[in-house]
């Protein structure tokens, strides 16, 4: 169970919503023309070493994650055929409910997200209306909340199975 | 609160977690839940652990306070 994709699914996706932020960070240090009007529409980004850097390094871990992550799915649903993980499914696949114990600490953890979300996102939404942040802040806010939210669900979850002894 | 002496009667039998878990059907880490008091189970599934360790469900679990239960 400790090493079940499904636990660790938190970690998985606090490290593409790393490297999202880090593809964030290059594409705003990069300078970009918008052009928009009734005869045109283009953009042009103008990459620098660094932001090259950033953006195809972002791009290649990405990759390189997202291909181990759908190896890990994929044997995981060749060893549990009855419960199988499909990333297109709206119901999020970390949620354990094997049986009622799992469905209990699951619940407890998506309240403890939902806490944290009442509070966390007004408090979000009135610092933007009130301050006027720049847009990285703002989406690397939004990343913290995601990021936050999978911590928060994480460390719930773990901590029940931590002292755990036959 | 409820109490339980599940992990005494599962040692009584000489039973892992694993062991009682596969007989009332839920995983080990349910059975561990239930001994370090983190839930409580449905009547169900303690009517269950009661059959399968052959007690009455009352002296497996019982209320915080209730004395004739408490050792």
């Amino acid at each position: 169970m400790k090493n079940d994709i499904r636990l660790n699914y938190p970690l998985w996706m606090m490290a593409f919503i790393v490297l999202l932020g880090v593809f964030a960070l290059g594409i705003n240090l990069s300078t970009t023309e918008t052009i928009n009007n009734e005869t045109e529409a283009s953009l042009a980004i103008q990459l620098e070493a660094f932001e090259s850097f950033l953006i195809f390094g972002s791009i290649l871990l990405y990759l390189i994650l997202l291909t181990i992550f759908s190896v890990k799915i994929k044997q995981y649903n060749q060893k549990n055929p009855h419960q199988k993980i499909s990333l297109l499914a709206i119901r999020p696949p970390e949620y354990l409910e094997a049986d009622e114990g799992m469905t209990h600490i699951t619940r407890r953890a998506v309240q403890k997200v939902y806490t944290f979300y009442s509070w966390a996102l007004p408090a979000l939404a009135t610092i933007v209306i009130i301050l006027p942040l720049p847009r990285l802040l703002i989406i690397y806010s939004i990343l913290g909340l995601a990021f936050a939210q999978y911590w928060i669900y994480y460390a719930e979850i773990r901590k029940h199975f931590k002292e755990e002894e036959e | 609160m409820l109490k339980n002496r599940v992990k005494e009667m599962r040692a009584r039998h000489n039973l892992t977690q694993s062991d009682l878990g596969k007989q009332v059907d839920v995983t080990r880490q349910t059975i561990a839940f239930i001994e370090k008091g983190e839930f409580s189970p449905s009547i169900t599934l303690a009517l269950k652990l009661a059959k399968a360790l052959l007690v009455d469900v009352n002296e497996l679990f019982w209320l915080e306070g209730d004395k004739k239960y408490e050792k």
